[in-house]
């Protein structure tokens, strides 16, 4: 036979046991729903949770950029280095600080895919209210230019909706002035502060010695984790450089207008601002190398994630087994018949693989619905989860639409309950014809 | 061996079939040889248990003997498997059971169908041949119909139209009356009779209808699974 009426002649098998299939599916419509209802749950449920993930690594990641988990404040999208601030230790504060950082940013800042930079110092020492005093991790920062980088955050076009982060305490540092700082809100509450209040920092200058400045308090901040917060300040950039007696920066934080740039433009940073130290050579590290905490998160997410699924398809496979292992009991007569007549346990089986086939998309269309309303609901509901661990705020739930999850689920769904019909493979190929025939 | 012509179709060989295993092991057929030609028919005749039934299944290529050989149209199917010889049940032999046994699911004409769709022949021969047998066995007009929607007879005519469209070279019919009243059980009966004459089809038969016996003259009598035959050439 050509091989063109050999494969049209499959074809119409195809089609026959396709048919033979659907109306079997139709002829037990109540069993045939209750599967299909499971698969499709299982379908909403793992979309739901894929949705649920991809709102917890976006808002986990732009997170990380804006706000940060490390006393250090967010990541921006890059951040620029003296090479050796990397690799070597510090002998005295900001040796490998970056020198002339304004002709550095300005240059960064001509990329069209940069938002804004700004200068960033990080400096620790002793805070003092005269009685107590206890040790800081700071930050010296523009104040407008860390607002900005919250409303950065607020422009986003996914967190839509949701409660808006608030620029106020960087507003009121840079309306204090030079001498302002911001104390976390434990660090406040050890030293008794409020606003208004006069403290003193005392950290070691570039020259080794020991420097005090006086400064008040502008206003209070929260860090992302409690145990940071009770060693955590920010102030200006000024208060930073007059303490340690300097004018270098510790790194230049690059904004981008969107993060998914991050790569290609931190090659384009790179080659901006090579050769520009002279002998000083300048590390750019995008945000996905600074955030520890992101992956950490990730991680055990989706370990938590794999696993429910695993759960999920489990159930799914489970329950369309069941079914397909009564249909077939139900129609050992039929698969009798059909032996009988010559149709082979390779096309009886293909049957039965359609058929959880046509429930894996039916399945996969239901699921669609639920997936859709359930979303919705939870979307509208405003409903708060408590605050991840070591985090000091808890978030609106919210689940995208993870679009590009669906066509995998829906593949693992049909996957799922189209090998399902394999099982009633090693059943159909045990079933005697002649006992089957009298079968009731 | 009874008979031995030349236009062979079905032929069993000192054929044994057991049952069970052990101490409780039957024997259903005990060195049965019977040859049919084609063109032929002869009906099995016994009493329940007698092994009519397991002689039509090895004949039909259903079931494996334990002992002998079963050769359909020349091929030897002692060393296939069941699985293996479903092409060979699909191109030579057509079943007509005692229930019927149709595709709930398919219509008269889907369940006629069947066996041309797996043989691969095209759509154009498949809609011709079914509806040239569908005209045969009188149901032009319930070819649409469901089994359901079908009297027992009417479904025992698709039944015998499915085993007819592929032009079998031997129709195997097991108690093809017995499931319906003496007046369909008879036009059943003359319906086969009818059909294998004017197609000159090869008919085994088995059967405790009394009027099915004073039909064809070729009968095979089975008593506890040994065979004595009335008519040495059928």
């Amino acid at each position: 036979m050509p091989g063109a009426i050999v494969l049209t002649a499959f074809i119409m098998n195809i089609v026959k046991l396709a048919t033979i299939s659907l109306r079997n599916l139709f002829r037990n419509s109540r069993r045939t729903l209750i599967t299909v209802l499971v698969s499709a749950a299982g379908f909403a449920a793992l979309a739901i949770l894929a949705g649920y993930m991809d709102f917890s690594f976006y808002g986990l990641r732009e997170l990380t950029v804006c706000k940060g988990f490390t006393a250090g404040g967010g990541t921006g999208h890059i951040q620029v280095f003296r090479s050796e601030s990397l690799k070597k230790e510090e002998l005295f504060p900001m040796q490998y600080g970056i020198e002339d950082s304004e002709k550095i940013r300005a240059d960064i800042e001509s990329i069209d895919e940069v938002s804004f930079t700004m200068p960033r110092i990080e400096f620790n020492g002793l805070i003092s209210n005269g009685d107590k005093s206890i040790s800081f991790m700071g930050l010296g920062v523009d104040p407008e230019k860390e607002a900005g980088l919250i409303q950065y955050w607020n422009s986003l076009e996914k967190m839509a909706g949701k409660t808006k982060m608030s620029d106020a305490a960087y507003r009121q540092l840079e309306k204090a002035g030079p001498y302002g700082v911001l104390l976390g809100q434990q660090m406040a509450k050890a030293l008794s502060a409020e606003v208004g209040t006069n403290l003193m920092l005392m950290s070691t200058t570039v020259d080794g010695a020991v420097n005090v400045v006086d400064v008040t308090v502008a206003g209070f901040i929260r860090g992302a984790m409690k145990s940071i917060d009770r060693h955590y300040l920010v102030a200006p950039l000024e208060t930073a450089m007059i303490l340690l007696q300097t004018d270098r920066v510790s790194k230049i934080v690059v904004v981008l207008k969107r993060t998914e740039d991050t790569s290609p433009v931190s090659g384009l940073v790179e080659a901006k601002i090579s050769g520009h130290g002279g002998k000083v050579f300048f590390s750019v590290i995008p945000w996905e190398k600074l955030a520890e905490y992101y992956y950490s998160v990730r991680d055990v997410y989706n370990i938590i994630f794999s696993f429910t699924g695993i759960i999920v398809v489990a159930i799914v496979f489970l329950s369309c087994t069941n079914t397909m292992l009564m249909a077939t009991m139900e129609r050992v007569k039929e698969i009798g018949t059909l032996k009988a007549i010559g149709v082979s346990n390779v096309w009886v089986s293909m049957m039965f693989l359609l058929e959880g086939f046509f429930i894996g998309l039916l399945s996969v269309a239901g699921g669609l619905v639920f997936k859709y309303v359930f979303s919705v609901t939870i979307n509208n509901s405003g409903f708060k989860m408590p605050p991840p661990p070591g985090m000091s705020s808890s978030y609106l739930l919210k689940i995208f639409s993870a679009v590009e999850f669906l066509p995998w689920i829906a593949l693992l769904i049909i996957f799922s309950t189209t090998l399902s019909g394999l099982l009633t493979l090693l059943k159909i190929r045990k079933i005697s014809i002649v006992d089957s025939l009298t079968h009731v | 061996m009874p008979c031995i012509v030349n236009s062979v179709v079905a032929q069993l060989v000192d054929v044994s079939k057991y049952y069970g295993s052990g101490e409780g092991r039957i024997k259903a057929l005990d060195n049965v040889s019977i040859s049919v030609r084609r063109g032929d028919s002869a009906v099995l005749v016994g009493p329940s248990g007698s092994g009519k039934s397991t002689l039509l299944h090895l004949l039909g290529c259903i079931d494996k003997q334990d002992e002998g050989s079963v050769i359909i149209d020349g091929i030897d199917t002692s060393s296939k498997g069941l699985d293996e010889l479903a092409p060979l049940r699909l191109d030579k032999i057509g079943f007509v059971f005692q229930s019927f046994n149709l595709i709930p699911v398919l219509t008269a004409y889907e369940n006629i169908e069947l066996p041309l769709l797996f043989r691969g022949y095209d759509q154009g021969y498949i809609k011709h041949r079914v509806n040239e047998v569908l005209e045969m066995v009188h149901l032009q007009d319930r070819m649409h119909h469901y089994p359901r929607h079908m009297s027992g007879g009417q479904q025992q005519r698709v039944a015998i139209a499915r085993a007819l469209v592929g032009n079998p070279a031997l129709i195997l019919a097991d108690e093809p009356t017995a499931n319906l009243d003496s007046r369909t059980g008879a036009d059943i009966l003359e319906l086969l009779l009818y059909l294998k004459q004017k197609d000159s089809i090869t008919l085994v038969l088995s059967s405790h209808d009394s009027v099915v016996l004073e039909r064809i003259s070729n009968v095979i009598h089975i008593m506890d699974g040994r065979v004595s035959i009335d008519s040495p050439v059928f």
